[in-house]
């Protein structure tokens, strides 16, 4: 589904992806896990296609088609999703009507009609169920004020609703409290089909606990350093990342 | 001869052809013709229009009326509805109110209930207006009357050469009575709209006046509204415009009398390659009075928005407070905004406060959206809404807030 090929990207100028080499087939939960600054964020961007983040070399291929040449919205169209490790806030747009144009675009763009708003409202209450989130979100601002937890519950009931088939999920369990992991963990768990692919960056093994991966890999300074299965997750959880970045270093030396 | 003095010479003409006529408005006429002849046009050195020329008019706008048509009415908001087709009065499309309290007096020169030409509008198309008037609007309300129906006056003009609509409405809201009005210019083709609104509201009145400028991007509009507030009288004015060719608005707001509030908003929409100028003025005479404006602008493609906002507090003023707020947006790289408040107080028993903020719309939010399958364009127009957002959801007016949502849309969608 994803094939990522040597791949170099920078921000700003300054190279940040130095060589990552990754593939996602349909059905299998990667975890993502790596230091601080790593990388892990650009990543995310690159394959969501933030402007400003340029890819320099090395190619990221969506069902085959470089995402090089998509805009991001044709690369939602396509199945992609990032939740955002920092959800952003847009004032005087409601959270339902965003999700009305986004749901919309999607079902355009697969030729099918748009859902009626009947059906809408009643998908986005489910929804809302589902992550725990007061039905009165939807006519919120986007985000608007939402506490750090709610802003990434939010995220999960957008990916809920849009289905996509490829979620990158950014850092979603950071700063949700034990309750919320879960209920993020038991979305995220709900969406997990053959054809759907997730993509987990995370720092904690917790939430592994929940979302069990297929594979693991350690990102370090712009590469993947090490890649296992949910045993690596543990085993870096015990020795911190210095045990990987040493390894590299003496395997180097 | 330059421009200047070349429109002057065309509104003469037109003005001494109208001011030979003996009706009713024959001293309307003969006074706006007087003031005519003392002001001149402005020019490219004129300070209050520094930003705008008058260049459009060139091809002759000022010497031709524009002929009567037959249109379709615009919008419908409910209530009472008034409609003026090119400057004038349409009874087929028009539901004369019929209130206890309410009087509806047609400016046609059939009635000598004229008022005259105030004294407090300054510019040459004002005077211009009075000279040239051939129908018109006077409302009055009788003390004491609430009218529980908006009344809803409608002037569309609509032109296939350069043409002038003169427009007028004047409103004398008696004490303690309370009005819903709303204007709307509405229409297309190369026509100029030179529209004179005169607001009157008695002591301890409630006035809600809607202004809504929706004329197509070829049409020009020129605007001059006074606002008098008059003891312990509340009022509120809504201004939704989009811009076109030309568009103008001289606003002048007067707190006249002791406990005189004014709360007056505004969401200007540029587009294409529109021009929208609005000068308002509050005047603060006398003690005791408030006034709050907010104003937000969003300008996209090659549009340019010209605001000037000035709070003049006299001497005697004292205790006076007053705030002025007028925010944009650009959309594009193409477009342009001048804005500028003025404050001139003098006396210092004031509260007073007024900013203007120019931004860019915000990159991250417009990555959100697109990011979850919003394309580029409707996500400028989501954001662009949303910017708005607050005033149009502070619309008492129900149906206009939702006519507006789509109409200023489509305006964003142009982009
Ligand atoms: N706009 C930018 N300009 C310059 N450098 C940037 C920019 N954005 C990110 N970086 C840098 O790129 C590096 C990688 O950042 P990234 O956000 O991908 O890290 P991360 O692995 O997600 O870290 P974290 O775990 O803290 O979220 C960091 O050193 C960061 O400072
Ligand atoms: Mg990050």
């Amino acid at each position: 589904m994803l094939q990522i090929r040597d791949l170099h990207a920078s921000v700003g100028g300054e190279e940040i992806l130095k060589g990552l080499s990754l593939e996602i087939n349909p059905g299998e939960v990667h975890a993502i896990m790596g230091p601080n600054g790593s990388g892990k964020s650009t990543l995310a961007n690159v394959i969501a296609g933030r402007d400003n983040y340029e890819i320099t070399g090395g190619d990221v291929l969506f069902d085959g088609k470089p995402l090089a040449d998509m805009a991001p919205e044709e690369r939602a169209r396509a199945g992609i999703f990032l939740a955002f490790q920092y959800p952003v806030e847009i004032p005087g747009v409601s959270n339902l009507e965003f999700i009305k144009a986004a749901l919309e675009s999607l079902h355009e763009a697969r030729g099918e009609k748009p859902l009626d708003s009947v059906t809408l409202l009643r998908r986005a209450r489910e929804a809302c169920k589902q992550v725990n989130l007061d039905q009165g979100f939807l006519k919120r601002g986007v985000n608007e004020g939402f506490s750090g937890g709610e802003k990434k519950r939010n995220e999960i009931l957008q990916m809920l609703l849009l289905e996509p088939r490829l979620a990158l999920l950014d850092e979603t369990d950071s700063g949700l409290d034990i309750d919320s992991l879960q209920t993020v963990a038991k979305g995220v768990n709900s969406l997990r089909s053959a054809e759907r692919s997730i993509v987990l960056v995370t720092h904690y093994q917790r939430l592994l606990d929940y979302i069990v991966p297929d594979h693991v890999h350690v990102l370090s300074n712009g590469q993947i350093m090490k890649s296992g299965d949910k045993e690596l997750a543990r085993e870096l959880e015990r020795k911190g990342y210095g045990w990987i970045t040493q390894q590299e270093e003496a395997s180097g030396a | 001869m330059n421009l200047a003095e070349q429109l002057k010479e065309q509104a003469l003409t037109e003005a001494r052809r109208q001011a030979a006529r003996e009706d009713g408005l024959a001293a309307l006429r003969r006074e706006g013709l007087a003031a005519l002849e003392r002001t001149d046009f402005p020019g490219r050195k004129t300070e209050a229009w520094k930003y705008t020329s008058l260049r459009a008019l060139e091809d002759g706008h000022l010497s031709a009326l524009a002929p009567a048509r037959e249109l379709e009415a615009p919008a419908d908001f409910g209530g009472h509805r008034l409609v003026f087709i090119n400057g004038r009065f349409n009874e087929a499309l028009s539901q004369l109110p019929d209130e206890a309290g309410l009087e509806v007096i047609r400016l046609d020169g059939s009635s000598e209930a004229a008022p005259g030409a105030s004294t407090e509008f300054t510019t040459p198309f004002a005077h211009l207006n009075a000279a040239a008037l051939e129908d018109g609007l006077m409302l009055r309300v009788a003390a004491n009357t609430a009218v529980e129906t908006p009344v809803h006056v409608c002037f569309v003009s609509s032109a296939d050469s350069p043409a002038t609509s003169h427009t007028r409405l004047h409103l004398e809201l008696g004490e303690a009575s309370s009005l819903d009005l709303i204007e709307h210019y509405s229409g297309d083709g190369p026509a100029l709209t030179n529209a004179v609104t005169e607001l009157h509201a008695g002591p301890a009145s409630r006035l809600r006046h809607y202004r809504l400028q929706s004329e197509q991007t070829e049409s020009l509009h020129i605007g001059s509204l006074l606002l008098v507030a008059n003891r312990d009288s509340r009022v509120e004015s809504y201004q939704l415009m989009q811009g076109s060719r030309l568009r103008r608005n001289d606003v002048r707001a007067i707190l006249a009398e002791s406990g005189a509030e004014l709360d007056m908003r505004g969401i200007f929409i540029g587009r294409g390659k529109s021009h929208t100028d609005n000068q308002v003025c509050v005047e603060h005479r006398v003690p005791h009075c408030q006034s709050h404006q907010l104003y937000k602008g969003l300008a996209g493609d090659e549009a340019r928005l010209v605001f000037n906002g000035r709070i003049h507090i006299h001497a005697g003023a004292r205790q006076s407070s007053a705030d002025l707020t007028n925010k944009n947006l650009l959309l594009s790289r193409g477009a342009e905004v001048d804005t500028k408040p003025e404050l001139e107080i003098y006396n210092d028993d004031v509260q007073c406060s007024h900013g203007t903020t120019v931004g860019q719309m915000d990159h991250d939010a417009l990555f959100y959206l697109r990011s979850r399958g919003v394309d580029e364009k409707t996500a400028q127009r989501m954001l662009g809404l949303g910017f708005v957002n607050e005033l149009l959801q502070a619309l008492p007016h129900e149906g206009i807030a939702e006519w507006a949502r789509p109409w200023l849309g489509q305006s964003l969608e142009q982009q």
